[in-house]
């Protein structure tokens, strides 16, 4: 008894040890199978693990839905960042795209002008609706003098009238102060463009023989020195002969959007000292 | 004037000016472009002396022509008729009224553009350049009316220009 008290408790778990061992080795070879344990435990535990399971998942909702919400605000208003951040990336790229265009277009229009130009930038419009000036971002500075041409990748834009140091003012063919000399490309007839107002022109001096018709392009001739020969000035989109008088009236539709010009090319010729 | 209102009057030229030139055009059509130059001197011409306001109605006049058309001192030479005339006549009115404020802006509007046409016509060679102004200049007149209407809601509209 002595012996039995002293090593009880190595005895009762060396048997424990031994029972497990031959349980074990007894269920290796149905390792696959439920025993008769195994699936009265099951039994007695699947009516409680159902609920049970479902309450986690409740409580997990709750958690995520609610109890995390701090952070879904944060992580909300950091996404919304994101996407603003994103979207103007995205107007950027946009712009970029179609300055990129623009500039395209222009060196095409600087290839064909065979004199040295500058690149300037519309920074300003005329303060009165009364005279079209526009004033660009490049003056005396970048050589430019007053009376030389300006033009953007549509054609004619106009002249350089005011010259500070770093601006030009610009005289639109539209205002009423600009003649231009110019030639209709398909029958050669001249005349003078003159600005008119509405953002169009005039073909002046233009004889009542001389065949213009609706639809003809009118480009430069080159006469007076300014603009070089052949640069596209507009449209004739109206032509009336009255049964009198010597000329015939032109309207002409400049090619050149005046009211959206953001870059034009100023042709570093001409010009007076 | 004092050398606070002289910085003052400076800074808000200066952002007429600037505003006028590259803000208005992309948003406003021409002929509804209000010019902010002619609203402030008529201000000077019923608020100010006349020794500060006349040489700053010709200076305000200059600014314009700088910064439009073809013609340096057309709007200088306007600008002086146009604060002689108020200038005439405004000791005798409530210059402080914002009702005369606005008839008068509109008023001048009106004066401006027949003298610059007179001018023009005279000693310019603009052929169909009556016809524009003839065509811009009853928006023109509304929207400087407006303005000045939006210029005498502003909180120191009533404040006095130089202290007596």
């Amino acid at each position: 008894m002595e012996f039995l008290k002293k090593y009880l408790n190595p005895l009762v778990t060396g048997i424990g040890i031994l029972a497990a061992l031959l349980v074990f080795s007894l269920n290796v070879p149905h390792n696959r199978e439920a025993n008769i344990a195994e699936r009265s435990v099951l039994s007695v535990l699947s009516p409680l693990l159902q609920p049970v399971s479902r309450l986690g998942s409740l409580i997990e909702n709750v958690w995520d839905g609610y109890i995390q919400l701090v952070d879904t605000h944060r992580e909300n208003m950091r996404l919304r960042e994101d996407i603003r951040s994103l979207n103007q990336r995205v107007l950027e790229g946009n712009e970029a795209v179609l300055t990129n265009q623009r500039l395209e277009r222009l060196l095409d229009m600087k290839k064909i002008v065979k004199a040295p130009t500058v690149a300037a930038t519309v920074i300003g419009e005329d303060v009165t609706s009364w005279f079209r000036t526009l004033v660009i971002n490049r003056g005396s500075s970048s050589g430019i003098r007053e009376g030389m041409a300006i033009i953007s990748s549509d054609g004619v834009v106009g002249q350089t009238v005011k010259v500070s140091a770093s601006t030009t003012r610009v005289l639109l063919l539209t205002d009423h102060a600009s003649g231009i000399s110019a030639t209709i490309q398909r029958s050669r007839a001249r005349g003078v463009v003159k600005g008119k107002a509405e953002m169009l022109c005039t073909l002046e001096f233009a004889t009542r023989e001389e065949d213009v018709k609706v639809g003809d392009t009118v480009v430069t001739s080159g006469i007076g020195g300014i603009f070089s020969k052949g640069l596209p000035i507009g449209e004739v989109t109206m032509v009336k002969r009255g049964e009198y008088g010597i000329f015939q009236t032109v309207s002409i539709r400049p090619a050149v959007n005046l009211s959206h010009l953001e870059e034009v090319l100023v042709v570093l010729q001409g010009g007076y000292e | 004037m004092s050398r606070r209102a002289a910085l003052l009057f400076f800074c808000l030229v200066l952002a007429a000016l600037v505003i006028q030139v590259s803000l208005f055009p992309i948003f406003i059509r021409p002929a509804f472009k209000p010019d902010l130059l002619l609203v402030i001197m008529v201000f000077i011409a019923l608020r100010g002396s006349f020794e500060t306001g006349a040489p700053l109605s010709w200076l305000l006049g200059m600014l314009d022509d700088v910064c439009s058309g073809l013609y340096l001192g057309l709007n200088a030479a306007t600008f002086l008729i146009t604060f002689f005339v108020i200038k005439s006549v405004s000791d005798r009115l409530y210059a402080d009224s914002a009702i005369l404020f606005v008839l008068t802006v509109a008023g001048v509007t009106l004066a401006g553009f027949t003298l610059n046409l007179l001018l023009m016509v005279m000693f310019t060679s603009s052929p169909g350049i009556a016809y524009s102004m003839l065509s811009d200049i009853f928006p023109r007149l509304l929207v400087n009316a407006f303005i000045a209407s939006i210029v005498s809601a502003f909180p120191g509209f009533d404040c006095q220009l130089e202290s007596p």
